[in-house]
């Protein structure tokens, strides 16, 4: 498998979508191997039963971001070379997203074997507003993974039908595989005070939380919009946004304009042991992404007893149900955002059933399902792979 | 974060300065960027202070890389 991010190297859902998917992978009796990028304070090497994770050094300079793609690319292939030649040829080559593509074509021509990719965004859908003139490069190498690949698989049905339609490929081809939640992540005791306390979450306070990479995509801007209607209602409340992103500087200027800097903590990065008491410490999290493939985050709340209140965006609209195990609202809409909130602080027996529901819910989504369903994608790509 | 800072922590990450070992000197990075050293210098000081980037004194000049949340941040404004 390769990927360009994977814990600690968490910079979106694809990091978390692997970890899961190769540790269910290897709990079911699979060999499996996961190329990635090193991080700092991350080993090179480490090895749990039957997965294996190779943190690959790009140590060539490069002078843009497109470019060191490419680059670490080669060190990617270096690196499969290496492992085929320690452990054999694999059996599939598994690539994720655009940044992987031309290390797994590569290697897929090399080796002679099964190629899938899962798509867990789309160039388009994330520059919209935006395209870049890198943009173009970043589509092409969509477009050839997609091509290349025996199966490509989708992380909802939204992603599948934007996959289907952007890249036009067979409907038969593309097989739409959710991420999953690890609920044992959200077990076990946790001490809400100290988890709140570390943000300034007073006793007696409600906690917001949001939590992901501070850019425009995740509306964090909007919900920020949104917190003085919520405390005129809950005065007694605390925002807290966790992660970090290039939008900080500007979230904590609209959070001054806004005259709620004081009453909003922004957390940064944090583990995921941190992450997960602060999910189950909170009142309330709110998803007020613009545009959301997935959103594993809805499902985390879920998993750790929060209700939600989400956009009625992409996969977000798909995992949760209107009113029954959380709440949506239209995207970049900062009164519906406050009025959702509000309802959900101010509606303990509302807020008890979404719990119930989300709880539920999020059961249903497990790591094993997945990865066997990724099995099946893996036999289908074999059995349509010929070489002559 | 400015347009600056972004490109900042992008050029960084791309020069793989993510260790203490693999730490660039102030001089080069300016060279890299087309920019001043004393302009730098500000710049990497407001993010060493915000976390992203720690600066170092190594034979006796001034380098820089990139912590783990600047790895993230820098990655962050590309996916």
């Amino acid at each position: 498998m390769l990927c360009w991010e994977y814990p600690p190297r968490i910079i979106g859902g694809l990091a978390r979508h692997v970890e899961g998917l190769s540790s269910a992978l290897a709990s079911l009796g699979n060999e499996v191997h996961v190329i990635t990028l090193d991080f700092p304070g991350a080993p090179y090497e480490e090895n749990r039963g039957t997965l294996h994770i190779h943190r690959v050094q790009v140590s060539v300079p490069a002078p843009s971001f497109h470019s060191w793609v490419l680059l670490f690319n080669h060190f990617f292939e270096k690196r499969a070379g290496q492992l085929a030649h320690e452990f054999g040829a694999p059996d599939i080559l598994h690539i994720h997203d655009w940044l992987t593509v031309p290390a797994g074509v590569a290697a897929k021509h090399l080796f002679r074997v099964p190629l899938v990719m899962t798509f867990h965004s789309t160039e388009a859908s994330r520059s919209s507003n935006s395209p870049s003139t890198e943009s173009a490069m970043v589509e092409g190498l969509e477009w050839w993974g997609s091509f290349e690949a025996a199966r490509v698989i989708a992380v909802s049905s939204w992603m599948r039908s934007e996959v289907l339609t952007r890249l036009r490929l067979p409907e038969g081809k593309v097989e739409q595989i959710p991420n999953a939640v690890e609920p044992l992540r959200f077990e076990g005791p946790v001490d809400s005070r100290v988890a709140r306390a570390r943000w300034n979450v007073r006793e007696g306070q409600k906690m917001i939380t949001a939590v992901g990479r501070l850019t425009s995509q995740k509306g964090f801007d909007d919900l920020i919009r949104a917190y003085p209607t919520i405390r005129r209602a809950v005065p007694e409340s605390r925002l807290v946004i966790i992660g970090d992103g290039h939008m900080r500087a500007e979230l904590e200027s609209i959070a001054e304009q806004e005259h709620v800097r004081d009453n909003t903590t922004f957390a940064g990065f944090i583990s995921d042991a941190e992450l997960v008491a602060g999910l189950r410490s909170s009142d309330v999290v709110v998803v007020p992404s613009r545009f959301e493939p997935f959103g594993i985050i809805a499902l985390e709340a879920m998993a750790a007893g929060v209700p939600l209140v989400v956009s009625r965006v992409g996969g977000l609209a798909e995992i949760v149900e209107d009113s029954v195990d959380g709440i949506e609202v239209e995207p970049h809409n900062p009164s519906a955002i406050a009025a959702a909130t509000i309802r959900i602080l101010s509606d303990r027996e509302l807020a008890t059933q979404l719990i119930a529901r989300g709880e539920e819910k999020a059961k249903a989504y497990s790591w094993e399902n997945v990865a066997r369903r990724t099995i099946g994608v893996y036999q289908e790509a074999a059995s349509v792979t010929k070489y002559e | 974060m400015s347009e600056g800072s972004r490109k900042l922590l992008s050029t960084l990450m791309v020069l793989g300065a993510q260790s203490q070992g693999k730490a660039i000197s102030l001089e080069e990075l300016a060279t890299k960027l087309g920019t001043g050293v004393h302009e730098l210098q500000r710049e990497l000081d407001s993010l060493a202070k915000a976390g992203y980037a720690v600066m170092t004194r190594q034979d006796g000049r001034v380098k820089v890389y990139l912590t783990g949340t600047g790895v993230i941040t820098a990655s962050s404004a590309y996916s």
